[in-house]
């Protein structure tokens, strides 16, 4: 561990893109990321997450921006040595038991974890080790993946999507495995499109939207900004000056009439509250809403598919 | 650090090669069955069955030696690709030129295997008496001049799939092995094959065998031709690595 990437971030993104064709699947996205942090990656499919680690590994270049990881460049050999990745794709290697993989790979770094700490750390049993890595389940492979990841003892992993396919109890034991390991002091960085796993196991989202950064914050702080609120009301007289008096509110996103109801969905219903009654606007029977998270990630997620 | 991993990876690429059956059915039992039909079974007429045998046991050692460079490797390099395993090793800390020396080194010992057995098997079977420098220079011969084989395997290496890697190789090893004379002598065939035939990078690989079974040297001329074809296949295959990763 050298000095000088003692308390730097381990990855750093500056206005990084990657375009395929015509299709911009990463655009213009900036993100730091300190160590020690457990970071989610979330968007929907075809939002960019996967393009975005596939550059932080190196994988791909960008065709604009820089990408450091750990104070150097992903492909530096010390970088390698201190990184550890779980890909979508489970890669095995045929004609080897997942042992012989496992120890295979452990050979490449300095300071490799320990096989028991694998073991204990994946659940793969011994027999599952004397298999060989073809011919393992998916559950599996998934396991050898990990075990593969961890091979290294490295100081920052990498997820990409991690618990697809997988069961529900596998799934609670990996992403136990993940606390115990930021406990480690690890810096941990994965993709998902489950904002619940997001919002239970990171202390911060990175949001994803048609390759951009479409939010960036603490699980609390993107549920606020996913969330719409509303004020509704009964207007009793002149809607149009109503309406045109609250758009006219900073903050303000929308307003609509429902059922004889006027809804005015605001970033900051308050403001909208004072306006009311400062003003002394014709209305009564005043009340706030707050939408469903769910539903309004499942609208982004909907959106993106259907702009692929 | 180096030195250990250099050892691991030749280690483990070649449990992989020794724990393939079809390594040891198409390079070893094929070319053995060939070797006993043609100079047991079969009458071939030859007038001097002595120089006959040595002939066709280089005739044989050649045409498992590319065997094994064409399809082991080609088809290898592709599986590692479809199964994820190639990008994965570009995250780990190996250098891509260890990587690439333990496959070499794998198949360099699969081809020394490949002459040893082969070898016993032509004396075990018929009793072929050659020098001592006989020998060791036909061995050192298979091993330097398969070279281009493994420059073209690497070239089929950049195949997309499995399937077709393994049609197109074995296509390729099977024209080149009846093109180059190795199964029969060309003097037997239509004179337009006999004619391609003498530029197959296969008829320079095995005649330099032959040559020398027969004491003389490998012809300056297959030198200069197996040359030839390692740079063209080498010079192919890296333009078409640098295609297709320019995403």
């Amino acid at each position: 561990m050298s000095k000088d990437n003692a308390n730097s971030p381990a990855v750093v993104l500056k206005e990084v893109s990657k375009h395929f064709g015509s299709k911009k699947a990463v655009d213009q996205i900036s993100f730091s990321i300190p160590q020690g942090s457990v970071t989610a990656i979330l968007g929907p499919n075809g939002a960019g997450k996967t393009t975005a680690i596939s550059m932080m590994l190196g994988l791909m270049d960008p065709k604009c921006g820089s990408v450091e990881v750990l104070g150097r460049s992903p492909k530096d050999l010390k970088v390698r040595r201190k990184i550890g990745a779980m890909l979508q794709e489970v890669s095995v290697m045929d004609q080897l038991k997942a042992r012989e993989i496992i120890n295979l790979i452990r050979g490449y770094y300095p300071h490799p974890m320990s096989m028991e700490e694998i073991m204990a750390l994946t659940g793969l049993t011994p027999e599952d080790l004397n298999k060989m890595a073809v011919k393992m389940s998916g559950g599996q492979k998934r396991k050898l993946g990990f075990a593969l990841a961890l091979a290294g003892n490295p100081e920052l992993l990498f997820f990409d999507e991690p618990t697809v396919g997988l069961d529900t109890s596998a799934r609670r034991l990996f992403w136990k495995t993940v606390r115990s390991l930021a406990a480690l002091g690890k810096t941990i960085l994965f993709t998902t499109h489950y904002l619940q796993e997001a919002d239970d196991i990171a202390d911060r989202i990175i949001l994803f939207k048609d390759g951009r950064v479409a939010a960036d914050g603490s699980p609390a702080e993107i549920k606020n900004k996913l969330t719409t609120r509303s004020v509704s009301f009964v207007a009793e007289q002149d809607t149009q000056h109503i309406t045109a008096r609250l758009n006219q509110v900073p903050g303000v996103t929308g307003v609509h009439l429902e059922d004889g109801r006027m809804y005015i969905s605001a970033d900051n219903t308050d403001q909208v509250l004072a306006v009311i009654f400062r003003e002394e606007l014709p209305v009564r029977d005043v009340a706030t809403d707050t939408g469903s998270l769910d539903e309004a990630f499942e609208q982004l997620t909907q959106v993106t598919e259907e702009a692929v | 650090m180096n030195g250990a991993l250099i050892r691991l990876q030749c280690k483990m690429e070649l449990l992989r090669i020794v724990r393939n059956p079809y390594f040891i059915f198409w390079s070893l039992v094929m070319p053995i069955a060939f070797y006993f039909i043609f100079t047991r079974v079969v009458n071939t007429g030859s007038p001097d069955a002595d120089a006959w045998q040595g002939h066709y046991l280089m005739s044989m050692t050649t045409f498992s030696v590319m065997g094994s460079a064409i399809m082991s490797l080609g088809i290898r390099l592709v599986q590692e690709r479809t199964l994820g395993w190639a990008v994965f090793m570009r995250i780990t800390p190996l250098p891509g030129s260890i990587y690439f020396f333990g496959k070499m080194f794998g198949q360099a010992l699969l081809h020394l295997l490949s002459i040893i057995v082969i070898f016993t098997a032509g004396y075990l079977i018929n009793g072929v008496q050659l020098e001592a420098w006989q020998w060791i220079l036909s061995g050192l011969w298979i091993m330097i001049a398969s070279a281009p084989f493994l420059a073209l395997a690497t070239l089929i290496g950049a195949m997309k799939r499995v399937e077709t890697a393994s049609g197109v190789s074995n296509g390729i090893y099977l024209v080149l092995a009846l093109l180059g004379g190795m199964w029969m002598p060309l003097d037997i065939m239509p004179p337009f094959l006999q004619a391609i035939g003498r530029w197959t990078p296969s008829h320079h690989f095995t005649s330099g065998g032959w040559d020398i079974a027969a004491g003389n040297l490998p012809e300056l001329r297959s030198v200069l031709i197996l040359t030839g074809y390692l740079v063209l296949f080498m010079l192919l295959s890296t333009y078409v690595r640098k295609k297709q990763q320019a995403v």
